[in-house]
């Protein structure tokens, strides 16, 4: 592992407006004077962290700390409030397969309609076409519509294209259980594959199991501030301590949660 | 704030190939005529117009000079074109962005690309009428064909006085569902604005428009747009110095504009939609 930081966050802060009331007409704002009544909600708080190239980092919590936030910065849809997100290389995120499929076109059309979404050049889909296809394991299919796939052909070839786009960081957010369970194994797979080709991968998701498995060092996000961050195994722990308080279950080492997937 | 890089249409041009293929390849799929449906819609608005105009109103058409035509049909359709294009366009680029929520809030990509393809797609469409046209005007005996470096300038400068106009829009449907609304107003005002169905001259020449009401009418982009096509397509000959000059400087403001706005509005579109 080398000492350079693939993705480093500086303070970053997220501010999101919760609309009670929306006004998304002309009519209403000039009526009120405003775009609505809403509240302020800091779903990042001053978060610092720094990523090394080539190493995977889990970003776990619970349901609503932040942590796809914090993963959207990363991929640049969110512009942060406050703080900065800066990454070296080319970024390829797995937030939602098959997002800008078109339904009308065939698989084919769209492999080469998404990748070109995804910023590869059209140079390298033709020389990767066969090996996405191969992979998503839809051949027969590839030149009927989309909209005639079902929804299990749908995202793996979203999941096949997006990962062979070969990126420099990969942001992966919960995506990881498509498919069957030969095409998960394939998948898990290529995620070692990638691994060991210097790839930097991060991986947010509610599987301690799969964070201790893939990951070298994690962080913990509670309500939008970073609890812990660390080794993989030390920030489970810390956060598995901490939801078996808060369930007042008894806490389990992370070496003994069976394997599961 | 995030640094980004410094992303432009012209850095994701093979992007904007794409989506432009898909907008083109989806525009008439499942209908039967496809493509045919391009020639079908204008021709179809001519008869009605001409019927209508020429036949109801009785508004005459002038005769083309050098060329001689005096054709209501040829005269309707060379506005109605660039017309259709303007409109198709800017409704196009307007509900882009919306309408690609999905894409927006799950994959990072230039923003900037959706109007603008939406915008080449109908660009596009123009081009095929266009050349049909001229088919038929060598049909006719009118050697359109000379003028096609001329033409050429006039529709690369209508795109972007449309692709202007379509980032703004776009952007700001984001913020105010209402633009979609307005722009159906906005098209119908902006339609009897322009010398598409009437003559300019019964405007230039008429005693009651005079003054003010005469300069604001000549400050509509379109008049002058509509008057190059009409140059190269009616009376087949090069349009005026001025009017190039009128038509480059409305597309280089409305592009300043669109841009500027655009860029100032897309780092909230993932929350706002």
């Amino acid at each position: 592992m080398s000492d350079e930081t693939a993705v480093s966050v500086r303070n970053v802060s997220k501010q999101f407006r919760i609309y009670h009331e929306r006004n998304q007409s002309i009519k209403q704002m000039v009526l009120r004077r405003r775009r609505g009544v809403y509240e302020e909600f800091w779903a990042l708080k001053n978060v610092s962290l720094n990523i090394p190239q080539a190493s995977t980092y889990g970003l776990i919590g619970e349901n609503g700390s932040g942590k796809s936030t914090l993963l959207k910065c990363m991929a640049k849809i969110l512009v942060p409030d406050e703080g900065t997100v800066t990454t070296t290389g080319s970024i390829s995120a797995l937030l939602e397969l098959g997002a800008g499929f078109h339904p009308e076109l065939s698989g084919r059309e769209n492999v080469f309609l998404n990748g070109a979404i995804l910023g590869i050049s059209s140079k390298e889909l033709n020389r990767k076409f066969d090996e996405i296809v191969a992979f998503s394991g839809i051949e027969r299919f590839i030149d009927t519509p989309v909209k005639n796939y079902s929804s299990g052909m749908y995202v793996r070839l979203g999941f096949s294209i997006a990962i062979n786009v070969s990126p420099d960081v990969l942001l992966v957010d919960e995506v990881m259980a498509v498919g069957d369970a030969e095409f998960q194994m394939r998948s898990s797979q290529k995620f070692q594959e990638l691994k060991e080709s210097g790839c930097t991968i991060v991986v947010v998701s509610h599987s301690m199991e799969m964070i201790r498995d893939l990951c070298d060092s994690a962080a913990w996000l509670e309500h939008g501030t970073l609890k812990a961050d660390g080794p993989a195994k030390q920030v489970i722990g810390a956060y598995m301590r901490h939801v078996a308080e808060a369930t007042g279950s008894e806490y389990i080492e992370p070496d003994q949660v069976a394997p599961t997937g | 704030m995030n640094k980004i890089k410094s992303n432009n249409l012209v850095a994701a041009r093979s992007l904007l190939i794409n989506l432009t293929l898909r907008e083109n390849r989806s525009k008439y799929k499942r209908s039967t005529l496809g493509w045919a449906w391009s020639m079908i819609n204008p021709l179809a608005t001519m008869l009605i117009f001409t019927f209508v105009f020429r036949i109801v109103f009785r508004i005459p058409p002038p005769e083309g000079h050098p060329s001689g035509l005096t054709n209501f049909g040829f005269f309707l359709i060379c506005g109605l074109l660039p017309w259709n294009f303007l409109a198709a366009g800017l409704s196009g680029a307007t509900g882009s962005v919306v309408g690609n929520a999905g894409l927006i809030k799950k994959v990072y990509f230039t923003r900037a690309v959706l109007p603008a393809a939406s915008v080449l797609s109908w660009n596009t469409n123009l081009l095929i009428e266009l050349g049909v046209l001229s088919l038929a005007l060598i049909f006719v005996g009118q050697y359109v064909f000379l003028y096609l470096p001329a033409a050429l300038v006039v529709i690369v400068l209508q795109m972007f006085f449309v692709l202007g106009i379509g980032l703004a829009l776009s952007a700001l449907n984001v913020y105010f569902r209402d633009i979609e609304h307005f722009l159906t107003i906005l098209l119908l005002l902006w339609f009897y604005a322009t010398p598409i169905i009437y003559p300019i001259d019964l405007v230039l020449d008429n005693d009651q428009i005079t003054g003010v009401m005469r300069n604001v009418y000549l400050m509509n982009p379109m008049v002058h747009f509509a008057d190059a096509y009409r140059a190269i397509f009616y009376h087949v000959r090069v349009p005026g110095v001025s009017t190039y000059l009128y038509m480059l400087i409305s597309a280089a403001a409305a592009m300043a504009f669109g841009l500027w706005l655009f860029k100032k509005l897309e780092a909230k579109f993932a929350e706002e939609l």
